[in-house]
């Protein structure tokens, strides 16, 4: 049985780019306005690092990286998972998740996989080219390992956002409306594209360390910069691939948790 | 008696639920400046400066919230697809048949919208302002506060001549709605919502200081700042008339040329 679930998931990859095909004016338009927000957030730099040399010991080309490395992550998290975890709150509003839990295979998998965002996959290239950039101009030279564990920190960032995602989605059995949760969603993982060490001294550090510890949303940019072109915390990154290692497990058991109270919806 | 009390009190809390959504949603929308004063705290410190764009650090993050005001009254949410759509399928016959402006019919309507959502939005804003005072300029003078309120009236009517007549190209244009979105990128730049305008170099600056949407948001921002004088306020009310007409007069134009190309699709 479990073998199945590589043809499942690459069937679901399969419709999608159908679907997604079938609407290239809208991928074109999603394209375009990726590469004009960059644009002007390369803008938006160029007047931060004209007024000073450095953002809390970030210079303009480490600043680029981390810029980069948010567009990798968020966009592999939004190809994949964004569009699927809001799909599963409204299934659970209009009662189709039935249709769902009656197939013989692990409805999380299911439901996490379906659907793939192609047009928010054009951001890697972005992203990647801004990484690139910002290490030639650095004049850094990087080790396999390094690449190695920078990969291995992006990935585990987008499982974690994917695991508190699916968890606030999840809520929606007992929670109908949702706005707000999408809101705060929305602006978390906006915060988490500026250099984390900003947030240290707010509130007194309450903020920094919420946003690192309790919900770790802070660090899925910045850790995987940081190995990259400044110092690197072994035991924060050990911290970080436990807790999405974690988070995982959690976010199982609590749609497992959930579904007992999942009544459908009359029909 | 006892049912209707029933419904008065289901319907009140119904009410309320959607109150303290509309609430949460309203105070979450400024969480990005948690952000900003954090960030320009470490951009002012990073370069050991006092004046950045001629403003002190608070008079930054107090342009940050009064913009907020400013696009409350200048954004038009989905009034320029909500126009294409119409044009596109035919909805735009019912108005036709009725002996009332469409335009005008559009501005109305946006107006009361306007009106509800300053009142309902009042509490939040006025909590937030509340909270971050230690940034804000005390109370403006009679005539500036007059000046305000008639700058950001001006906002207002910008924002709807500048959003009704990119509406208005889905008598020439099918993909009006894909087109909006690359140009809310662009706006949000050119307004002086990401940054405030005298940020940009100076050649820049005189380009974009002219556009209809420094209008729109950043003078009236400016103004709400308490950064201009009464004087300098006249100036920019007496050009945002002037665009305002111009763009009015636009609309109308592409308007009458639009209608006779109309061809009332759908049945």
């Amino acid at each position: 049985m479990r073998a199945r679930y590589g043809r499942i998931i690459l069937r679901f990859w399969k419709n999608s780019l159908i679907r997604e095909m079938s609407f290239r004016g809208h991928f074109i338009v999603n394209v375009t306005s990726e590469i004009l927000w960059m644009g002007l957030l390369l803008v938006f730099i160029r007047v931060i690092f004209s007024k000073t040399s450095n953002v809390r010991g970030w210079n303009e080309e480490q600043y680029l990286f981390l810029m980069g490395t948010h567009m990798l992550v968020t966009s592999l998290f939004g190809a994949f998972f964004y569009n699927n975890c809001w799909r599963l709150a409204e299934l659970v509003r209009s009662g189709d998740l039935d249709f769902v839990l009656l197939r013989p295979a692990s409805a999380q998998i299911l439901l996490s996989f379906e659907r793939v965002d192609y047009s928010s996959l054009a951001r890697i290239p972005i992203g990647g080219t801004l990484c690139v950039y910002a290490l030639v101009s650095l004049e850094q030279t990087v080790t396999a390992s390094q690449i190695g564990l920078f990969f291995v920190l992006v990935l585990s960032g987008v499982v974690i956002m994917y695991s508190l995602l699916f968890m606030f989605a999840v809520s929606s059995v007992w929670l109908i409306r949702q706005t707000s949760i999408d809101h705060l969603w929305f602006y978390a993982v906006s915060l988490a594209r500026y250099p984390a060490e900003i947030y240290r001294q707010f509130a007194g550090g309450f903020l920094y360390f919420a946003l690192v510890f309790v919900v770790p949303l802070l660090l899925v940019a910045n850790l995987p910069a940081n190995v990259m072109v400044r110092a690197f915390d072994p035991y924060l990154a050990a911290y970080f691939v436990v807790s999405c290692l974690v988070l995982l497990g959690v976010s199982s058991l609590a749609f497992r948790f959930a579904l007992r109270w999942y009544r459908s919806a009359s029909s | 008696m006892r049912k209707y009390w029933i419904v008065f009190s289901v319907a009140l809390s119904e009410r309320l639920v959607y109150r303290a959504d509309f609430f949460l949603a309203t105070f979450l929308r400024f969480i990005p400046i948690v952000t900003t004063i954090l960030l320009w705290r470490a951009i002012y410190d990073g370069g050991g400066r006092t004046q950045v764009g001629g403003l002190a650090y608070s008079e930054m993050v107090g342009y940050y919230l009064f913009v907020m005001i400013t696009r409350a009254f200048g954004s038009m949410p989905r009034l320029a697809t909500d126009i294409s759509t119409d044009i596109r399928d035919g909805g735009l016959r019912k108005y036709l048949l009725q002996p009332i402006n469409y335009l005008g019919y559009c501005i109305t309507l946006r107006a009361a919208h306007k009106i509800v959502y300053f009142v309902m939005a009042a509490a939040p804003y006025a909590l937030v302002f509340w909270l971050c005072r230690g940034y804000l300029p005390g109370w403006p003078s009679g005539t500036m506060l007059v000046l305000t309120i008639v700058s950001l009236i001006f906002a207002f009517m910008l924002g709807f001549a500048i959003n009704s007549l990119i509406g208005l190209m889905g008598f020439w244009f099918l993909e009006v709605a894909s087109f909006v979105h690359v140009f809310m990128t662009a706006q949000y730049f050119l307004s002086g919502h990401m940054f405030p305008l005298s940020l940009l170099p100076e050649s820049v600056a005189h380009v974009v200081m002219w556009l209809p949407f420094a209008y729109e948001t950043y003078y009236p921002t400016m103004i709400l700042a308490q950064q201009l004088d009464a004087a300098a306020a006249v100036r920019v009310i007496a050009v945002q008339a002037l665009w305002v007409l111009v763009l009015l007069a636009a609309g109308q134009w592409a308007w009458m040329r639009g209608l006779r190309r109309y061809a009332a699709f759908g049945g």
